[in-house]
């Protein structure tokens, strides 16, 4: 536990040893010198192949643009072509009828489509899912339409795009430029994606996208990360449009939403959230019409009827299909693989008779709750919709250092209480003071950023990445840029550095709260207790001066509640508030410094355990005596 | 002056009703089927080409409009059932449809080739005068008449039969409402057999204008689609209807204030800004319309 109440990570000299380069580094380098050679063949080829081969790079780089956004996030753009054409005629048009350099106009048209894509974002994020996919969809039409019907981009026909420079002459042994130029873009973009799946940011980006409560719990501003990436994303798609540019004719029918759907008729045929599932779905869609030249309209039907069967057949596309094949032959081994990277301190602490607090090295004196008041709710009102309200005039006070039992009957406001606390619902009345700043109207990152955390009664977690990583996500305000980083992660030392921290950190978490035999095991395949359990990890890790846990002895058997009883009273001796909300009162009361009860959304009583259990109208609505 | 209105609500109706067939099926499958104009120029395409041969306008128009049902109930199985199946919150539908759309789309053009064929007339001939404010053909008040009662018919079905309301449960949580022993397979299919009808008759109503191509899907289908998103058709499908009378009204008028070629672009314009005010639509029941009417209990 103590490294992880550090504030922030340890800086680079202590302990932790920098990993060296692995094996992953030189096959990367020789995959990217394959590539480098790839590209100079595609450049001295003849322009037949060559068209077929950059305008399928083109279409990667945009695949991979929609895949950032729909595979890391769940927004499912069809902006996409509407982006692309942006940048294809804002090209075409300052180069070919104002004279503006090429190179100049690739950061215009970054900045453009960027703006574009941010104002889109916030405009259609206010609603989610569904609607963000909608606007989108009608961005593309509006665009197309426009392009259409304006004069200067030459209608229906469009017109020629500008001729990419020659290289100088000491050069031109390379071949075209426009290939060199086409294929080092898409080389950059893989590289983008590549890195952000080996950042911190990865995990985080993905509960965004799963578990959005959670990541908001953690300090994350996901609307803000949401809108940055879809800008991002926007940024890329423009910058296909402006490489698109130079590759001939630029008209209305290139860019129209029939394009975006291609576009994600690609990233789900190849593999959605997948490196480079994006490349080979659009290697696929712009091949297959060169490919199979028959009749076009037949060609049309059979394109329809592969794609339909593509996304029955193969619902995690390409990619999935060969990893599941792979994984299939070698199960046996990596099980092996699993035990034998699970750290030894791991292992000694998954028994919980090993003494964590022994292990935590300081141990503090269980000290008698301060006076400071940790948090404060003053005549809370909350309903949903227009039922009946489920908090009337509740009034809270917790003292740093306590731990405050919350119990009441089901449907008593209990969880309710704690989502105004946290910030995830607005009461309709009254205050929540946090370390004596009134918070109201401040949303849950805000209140995380201020050492509250919390955990939820339904374990809010991303299913498809391992416990430990779901765990790193509580480190989020902790990592130095993680966002700003997250492009070039891997590459940097200091990333490299942080990453194995981080790692350390999550596991020493995991393995703290008891469930370190779990910790290399996905979410969606650990039992009800487990998830509980990681979301608990998730919290601690992030060294929280509040914690509101909702329900943390859910699914867990008796062995593990008694080894929860004695984390949270380690907690609670490092100084930790808590406010738990619990049903087990045989788990509850011997820890509670207050027990606060709830009924019908009106507090009845708040005192000692004891006063609670003594009190007869508790014995009467909640004991059932 | 009231002639862009009159033509507008006439053209409007047209598009409310393939608008209103999209929202049938997304009412029942939270899905949007991108073959919906394709499946109005089933219907056209059938009913062109019979009528060619010799039967009957009836004939050609029944025998068109079960075509539409039998494709649209085909494209509910082939390509929304087994995407739903493996993920019912996933996005592989907006690919499938589409592929389903590419295939009847160029299968028609393949079969018909790319021109386009005549069309019984049915009212079109007719012209009915509004005084000297507005003059209509047969057909455009036929198509109010027919997209008028068909909304009425929708709601009246929705709200007070038991299918309606299986059809209700089974749009807020198939699960569920399979678990009281609703089929939901069989509630859908008549959905979509119910959605393509519509869209089919949509086209019955359009096709003597537009004649008969097989790329009438495309252009009716988007405009559909904006009349749903205006109207906020995806909460209740028959605000699609209104939102298409929207659209027709802004298109004609733009045609008539602005220039011939107006109509283009002017509706999408509409559409933006629409959106930007109200995300759901304007007739939905957050939407800026709903914030002024009294609150009734229930809907």
């Amino acid at each position: 536990m103590t490294s992880a109440r550090t504030k922030k990570l340890k800086p680079s000299g202590t302990a932790v040893p920098q990993p060296p380069l692995r094996r992953g580094a030189l096959i990367g380098g020789l995959a990217v010198i394959a590539y480098l050679l790839l590209t100079f063949f595609v450049a001295k080829a003849n322009l037949s192949i060559q068209s077929v081969v950059l305008v399928a790079a083109v279409f990667a780089v945009l695949a991979i643009s929609l895949d950032l956004v729909a595979g890391m996030l769940g927004l499912y753009s069809l902006g996409q072509g509407g982006f692309f054409g942006i940048g294809a005629y804002v090209t075409t048009i300052l180069a070919g009828q104002f004279g503006w350099d090429v190179f100049l106009l690739l950061f215009v048209v970054l900045a453009v489509t960027g703006v574009a894509g941010a104002l889109v974002g916030a405009m259609s994020l206010r609603v989610s899912g569904l609607h963000f996919a909608i606007t989108t969809f009608i961005v593309t039409l509006v665009l197309t339409v426009l392009e259409t019907n304006l004069e200067i981009t030459g209608g229906l026909q469009g017109q020629l795009g500008p001729a990419f420079p020659d290289f100088p002459k000491a050069l031109s042994g390379l071949g075209a430029p426009v290939a060199w130029c086409i294929m080092l873009a898409l080389l950059l973009c893989v590289g983008l994606v590549w890195n952000i799946r080996r950042s911190p940011l990865y995990p985080v980006l993905l509960s965004i996208r799963d578990a959005e409560p959670f990541a908001e719990a953690a300090g994350v501003r996901t609307s803000l990360i949401k809108v940055g990436l879809f800008s991002l994303s926007a940024a890329i798609a423009g910058g296909a449009g402006w490489l698109f540019s130079f590759l001939g004719v630029v008209s209305p029918g290139q860019f129209d939403w029939s394009v975006s759907l291609n576009v994600l008729v690609m990233v789900l045929v190849g593999g959605i959230n997948t490196t480079f599932g994006p490349i080979i779905g659009a290697m696929f869609v712009s091949m297959f019409p060169v490919v199979v030249n028959i009749n076009p309209w037949i060609q049309e039907i059979l394109y329809g009827a592969l794609s339909i069967a593509a996304i029955t057949f193969l619902p995690e596309g390409v990619i999935g299909v060969g990893r599941r094949l792979l994984a299939g032959k070698r199960s046996g081994a990596t099980a092996a693989a699993h035990t034998d990277a699970r750290p030894p301190e791991a292992i000694a602490a998954g028994d919980p008779s090993v003494d964590i607090v022994a292990q935590g090295g300081e141990v503090i004196a269980r000290r008698a709750p301060l006076d400071e008041i940790m948090l404060e709710c003053r005549g809370i009102e909350c309903g949903y919709g227009r039922g009946p309200k489920v908090l009337r005039g509740v009034d809270l006070v917790v003292r740093r250092g306590e731990i405050h039992g919350l119990i009441g009957p089901n449907g008593s406001g209990k969880s309710t209480l704690a989502n105004v606390i946290a910030g995830r619902l607005t009461p309709t009345a009254g205050t929540v003071i946090l370390k004596s700043q009134p918070v109201n109207g401040q949303p849950p990152s805000s209140r995380a950023k201020l050492g509250l955390r919390r955990t939820f009664q339904a374990a809010e977690l991303v299913r498809e990445i391992t416990t430990a990583q779901n765990v790193t996500v509580g480190l989020y305000d902790r990592i130095p840029g993680i966002v700003r980083r997250a492009a070039l992660w891997p590459m940097l030392p200091s990333g490299r550095r942080d990453t194995a921290i981080t790692q350390r950190q999550a596991v020493d978490s995991l393995v703290a709260v008891g469930a370190a035999e779990w910790a290399a095991e996905r979410v969606g395949d650990v039992p009800h207790g487990i998830e509980q359990l990681t979301q608990l990890a998730a919290v601690c890790i992030a060294a929280p001066d509040i914690l509101i846990l909702d329900e943390p002895a859910t699914g867990l058997s008796a062995r593990e509640v008694a080894h929860l009883a004695r984390i949270l009273a380690d907690l609670r001796s490092q100084g930790v508030t808590m406010i738990i909300i619990e049903h087990q009162t045989r788990f509850l009361f011997p820890l509670c410094d207050q027990v606060t009860v709830l009924n019908l959304g009106e507090v009845i009583l708040t005192g000692t355990a004891d006063e609670v259990r003594a009190h007869p109208v508790v014995r009467q609505v909640y004991l059932g005596e | 002056m009231l002639q862009f209105l009159a033509s507008g609500i006439a053209i409007g109706c047209v598009y409310g009703m393939i608008g209103m067939a999209l929202a049938i099926t997304f009412y029942v499958t939270r899905i949007i089927n991108f073959a919906q104009g394709q499946l109005m120029m089933v219907t056209v395409m059938v009913t062109a080409e019979l009528v060619g041969q010799g039967y009957s306008p009836w004939v050609g128009v029944a025998a068109g409009l079960a075509a539409s049902a039998v494709v649209g109930v085909l494209s509910y199985l082939i390509a929304v059932r087994p995407i739903l199946a493996f993920n019912r919150f996933g996005f592989g539908w907006l690919v499938s449809t589409l592929g389903f759309a590419a295939i009847v789309e160029n299968a028609a053009a393949y079969f018909w080739g790319p021109t386009s064929i005549p069309f019984p007339t049915i009212l079109n001939s007719t012209s009915v005068h509004f005084g000297d404010a507005a003059v209509l053909t047969g057909q455009q008040i036929l198509a109010i008449v027919v997209a008028l009662l068909a909304g009425a018919a929708f709601e009246l079905v929705r709200r007070h039969t038991l299918f309606g309301k299986i059809g209700m449960a089974t749009a807020a949580d198939p699960e569920m409402a399979s678990a009281f022993g609703i089929n939901t397979k069989t509630v859908a299919m008549v959905a979509f057999a119910a959605s393509a009808l519509l869209a089919g008759l949509a086209g019955v109503m359009i096709g003597p204008s537009t004649f008969a191509n097989p790329y009438l899907g495309d252009t009716f289908g988007t405009y559909g689609f904006i009349a749903m998103m205006i109207g906020g058709g995806t909460e209740r499908p028959i605000t699609a209807l209104y939102g298409g009378i929207l659209l027709g009204i802004s298109a004609e008028g733009a045609n008539a204030f602005v220039n011939s070629r107006a109509s283009d672009w002017f509706p999408f314009l509409v559409l933006a800004l629409i959106l930007v005010v109200s995300p759901r639509g304007l007739f939905s029941s957050t939407g800026p319309l709903a914030r002024l009417r009294p609150v009734r209990a229930g809907r």
